[in-house]
């Protein structure tokens, strides 16, 4: 199987899968409501009865945004202007690759999302690779059976990324960084190394993430309950298939940069929060679906090279009937 | 034109690879004062980087800001040695040594660890008037940057770099040490400077180049100035040199030197049109620049040489993406050309009362931007500074962006802008003397008008020029030519710490009704009655004072009928309050609704409307928020 192909049968099992595309996005929908209400009751009770109201309503007013910041707390003091538009997408990314730390009200929400998406790993991952419809309680007994296992695979791979966040991170971006650039007098040269250094960077995270990928996948496909055999498991997969797995990645990754492309030129600016919310629904459906090709489109690959499509170990579960259920039919 | 008190002939050579420097200068001195000067007063600012225990550096450990600074390797220090100091006789030949009296001194601190002033002993008082010839050799080590002087790599820029003489003034000398909050004070004189560098570099300097003379691998620039109190230079292979005239109907012409980083082409014009925006509205509104050239400096990158003004030159700063439509570098070019007026031509004391020179600019430059250079549109930038992005949905303005009342209000109590400058909070000294300075002489703009105002500064600008001014000549200035005794103001926006904030504390309309017992028939009991008008309303406002500032402002309700009465409220008491019967309805009652007073630190609260719209501003902006989190809730699950 070519990488092309896994990208077009991923692609396909996504599409085929729109319930797990709507679920997942439900789920930050609904993971980030909560504190949106609390947001909006401190942008509403910061307003009160003021005229202010007025302006803050028809457009930007800077002036009382400033106002609010500087009273704002918890979640309050997320909001600001950096969460217009496609800068949200920039905002984001740059507290990430530059590892801006989280106001203690995004560390808990992050923490959440990290859980929820562990959760539910093992029920998508199951999903994509039966590519077949396998009914909302089946789902969730994969994702039962698997946040267990996923848990423990988290706590082997999460000391690699919190080495790779807290301390290559500070390496490259500090001691390398500082080293390098101490004495350049060119934001240019600068700029070079530093788009240098992220580059460097996401090779590492990418490459601990694919092999974590591989991991998720043959545990799931191959109904694994070691996740250290797992985890070896996905190393020989990539380290076997270095060019497909790689390039399939890079696809996948080329793939969400044209989603946030799309959204470069469609996002809204501020005039219009219905049409900007509209859209920026859309980005994260997109996201979410991109998201899913990643799994999707990785597990294609390893059915075609190790298994068959569709394949996994472990049968759908099923539950015995009611006895009413039962009676009913014997009758 | 300027009394030449301290001026200065000197010689200087840069060591660019050992990074040292060694010079010799000739101060010819005049007592302008009103009593002998027994001794002098030398500043010798570079020893501000000598050590980590200077009152300088200890300014900045005291405000958490130093913390880099103290871990520099040696050859980032700098320092400025005195070698021999001697004065001059009439004819030209050496004086008596001077040097056995020299000695550093701390007149604020009586730290020892400090040497960024010196004394020495005069063997005969110089009496008033009298003139003193000093030779002074010093040599001296480039500090990596400090205080926006210094070098990196190839490019140096070289200020406050030669022993100073202080300033004496009335009985003696306002000589101090160098503060991390402060700048300078020099009296005004001519020099004479023969600059050697490296053959090939480019220099830039205060004045203009009289002469280039090579000498083996290096050249000697000579420049020269009258009429200014400071020479700073700089000195790189990589500048690129443009230039322009700039022109203008009833203000004489000046030509513009601009030494651009090659990284930055594209970008002359930006620099250009700032500097003759500047010269422009500052002549027109103030005075005509007095020299025939300005000399603009585009700092290399991670310089920390930004920013900053001297005599006939400074230092502007822009970045290699920097997006037209917002200003950078404009605000920083204007804000620098302007000091030229404010600072450099009307040269008040910056070290006691910084706020007379970087207020009155940030206020002139706000001006400016908002006269030439809109829309301005908010920039933030991520990846590592690196990357910028505009939002066109925020446009910056004068009022309350330019004039920076978001770090005022954040610091208002800190500090009272009348304590001497170099006795402010480190951390916090510019949001008084830059932004509260702005805001309150914005304030007074809305209170007299600007033409007033204007009128009032452009004679403190012909008054003072060529002098040292101090606050009561410009509070004077300001009350003599505005008509008007606005001590009541500078004494609480100046000579203290209040904060203003004035708010809309209720607002309450209802149909005229009265319950009660009314007067019956004569000898009869009172009777219980009650009416309701329909077609009356009686309204209740009530205007407060939250901050301790005090300042008349007008309250403004607006009916549903639109009519609306404007009160004229002195702002004294805590709470005022309003009653009016009226066919109908309020709908808003707003506190200073011309925002007069771009002091109040709460302007949400000046305003109360009846039909509030707060939870429809909620929805819109949480509905923005919520995409904002979820894209940052997808990042972090993309690693499970």
């Amino acid at each position: 199987m070519t990488v092309i192909s896994a990208i077009r049968d991923g692609l396909g099992r996504v599409r085929r899968a729109p319930a797990l595309v709507a679920g997942v996005w439900l789920s930050t929908l609904l993971l980030a409501l909560g504190p949106a209400v609390v947001l909006h009751s401190q942008i509403e009770a910061h307003l009160g009865a003021s005229l202010m109201a007025e302006t803050a309503t028809s457009g930007v007013n800077f002036d009382w945004w400033n106002e609010f910041l500087a009273q704002a707390s918890g979640v309050g003091q997320t909001f600001v202007p950096a969460m217009l538009g496609f800068a949200a997408v920039l905002d984001n990314l740059d507290r990430l690759a530059d590892q801006r730390p989280l106001p203690p009200v995004l560390a808990v929400l992050v923490a959440a999302q990290l859980l929820l998406s562990l959760f539910l790993a093992g029920g998508l991952l199951d999903r994509l690779a039966r590519d077949r419809t396998v009914g909302a309680a089946a789902f969730m007994s994969a994702c039962g059976v698997w946040t267990g296992r996923f848990l423990r695979l988290a706590l082997l791979v999460g000391p690699v990324y919190l080495l790779l966040f807290l301390h290559v991170h500070h390496w490259l971006f500090d001691d390398v960084w500082e080293w390098f650039t101490r004495d350049v007098t060119v934001e240019r040269q600068a700029f070079g190394l530093r788009l240098a250094l992220y580059g460097a960077f996401t090779a590492m995270v990418c490459a601990v993430n694919v092999v974590v990928d591989y991991a998720k996948i043959r545990a799931v496909v191959e109904d694994r309950r070691s996740m250290v055999g797992a985890l070896v498991a996905g190393w020989r997969f990539v380290v076997r298939h270095p060019a497909k797995t790689s390039g399939l990645y890079l696809l996948n990754l080329m793939l969400a940069a044209l989603v946030a492309a799309v959204y470069f030129v469609l996002a809204p600016g501020a005039s219009a929060p219905v049409l900007a919310f509209a859209v920026g629904q859309l980005y994260i459906v997109l996201r979410v679906i991109v998201r899913l090709q990643f799994l999707a489109s990785q597990t294609v690959l390893f059915q075609s090279k190790l298994a068959h499509a569709g394949y996994v170990a472990k049968p759908v579960p099923r539950w015995p009937d009611s006895p009413a259920a039962e009676a009913i039919l014997r009758s | 034109m300027a009394p030449r008190t301290g001026s200065y002939s000197i010689d200087a050579t840069l060591d660019a690879s050992t990074r040292t420097l060694t010079g010799r200068e000739v101060i010819t001195w005049r007592n302008p004062g009103g009593k002998p000067a027994y001794s002098i007063r030398l500043h010798l600012y570079w020893n501000a980087w000598r050590n980590t225990d200077s009152t300088w550096l200890t300014q900045r450990k005291l405000a958490g800001l130093a913390a880099e600074d103290l871990e520099r390797p040696a050859a980032d220090f700098g320092w400025q040695q005195v070698t021999e100091l001697r004065l001059v006789n009439a004819d030209g030949t050496p004086g008596a040594d001077l040097l056995p009296g020299f000695r550093y001194i701390q007149p604020v601190d009586q730290n020892a660890a400090d040497r960024s002033l010196a004394a020495a002993d005069l063997p005969v008082g110089i009496e008033p008037g009298q003139t003193l010839r000093l030779a002074v050799a010093w040599r001296a080590q480039v500090p990596r940057t400090f205080a926006r002087t210094g070098a990196i790599g190839d490019y140096f820029f070289i200020a406050h770099w030669f022993p100073k003489i202080g300033v004496f003034e009335g009985d003696g000398w306002v000589a101090r040490q160098f503060f991390a909050n402060t700048e300078f004070y020099a009296d005004f004189g001519s020099y004479d400077v023969r600059l050697t560098v490296p053959r090939g570099w480019v220099v830039g300097a205060t004045g203009r180049e009289v002469s280039r003379t090579d000498a083996g691998s290096a050249t000697v620039h000579r420049y020269a100035q009258d009429d200014v109190h400071d020479f700073a230079w700089t000195t790189s292979p990589d500048f690129v040199e443009h230039t322009q005239r700039f022109e203008h109907p009833t203000l004489p012409p000046v030509t513009m030197r601009l030494l651009l980083q090659p990284e930055h082409a594209g970008q002359e014009d930006r620099h250009f049109a700032a500097t003759a925006a500047a010269l422009k509205y500052y002549g027109e509104w103030y005075g005509a620049y007095p020299y025939p050239q300005i000399t603009i400096i585009d700092p290399a990158w991670q310089s920390g040489s930004g920013g900053m003004e001297y005599p006939t030159l400074f230092t502007a700063g822009t970045r290699w993406l920097a997006p037209r439509g917002s200003n950078e570098p404009e605000a920083v070019t204007i804000h620098e050309a302007g000091h030229q007026f404010w600072y450099g031509i009307v040269a008040n004391n910056e070290v006691s009362a910084a706020w007379m020179d970087e207020g009155l600019n940030t206020f002139s430059d706000a001006r400016v931007q908002e006269a030439a250079f809109q829309p301005d549109y908010y920039v933030r930038r991520f990846f590592g500074g690196f990357i910028p992005w505009q939002f066109t949905d925020i446009r910056l303005s004068r009022a309350t962006d330019y004039n920076y009342l978001d770090g005022y209000r954040a610091a208002a109590r800190r500090d009272a802008p009348i304590t001497p400058s170099y006795l402010y909070w480190p951390g916090t000294h510019a949001d008084i003397t830059y932004s509260k300075t702005a805001l309150w002489l914005h304030t007074l703009e809305r209170l007299v008008g600007w033409d007033r105002l204007r009128q009032a500064l452009a004679t403190y600008f012909q008054r003072f020029r060529f002098r040292h001014p101090t606050p009561d000549d410009f509070f004077l200035t300001i009350n003599q030519e505005t008509g008007q005794d606005l001590n009541w103001f500078f004494e609480e926006a100046y000579a203290s710490a209040n904060v203003y904030d004035y708010a809309a504390e209720r607002l309450e309309s209802v149909p005229v009704s009265t319950r009660g017992f009314g007067d019956a028939a004569p000898g009869a009991a009172p009777v219980f009655q009650e009416t309701r008008d329909e077609a009356r309303f009686r309204t209740t406002a009530v205007a407060r004072r939250i901050g301790e500032g005090h300042f008349p402002v007008d309250v403004l309700i607006t009916f549903e009928n639109g009519e609306q009465v404007r009160e004229k409220w002195d702002g004294q008491a805590r709470w005022q309050p309003y009653e009016y019967l009226k066919p109908s309805r309020a709908v808003s009652l707003q506190v200073d609704p011309d925002r007069v007073l771009l002091l109040d630190v709460n302007y949400t609260n000046n305003s109360i409307t009846l039909h509030p719209r707060a939870a429809e501003a909620a929805d819109r902006w949480t509905l923005t928020w919520v995409v904002w989190l979820q894209d940052l809730l997808m990042n972090y699950a993309f690693f499970v």
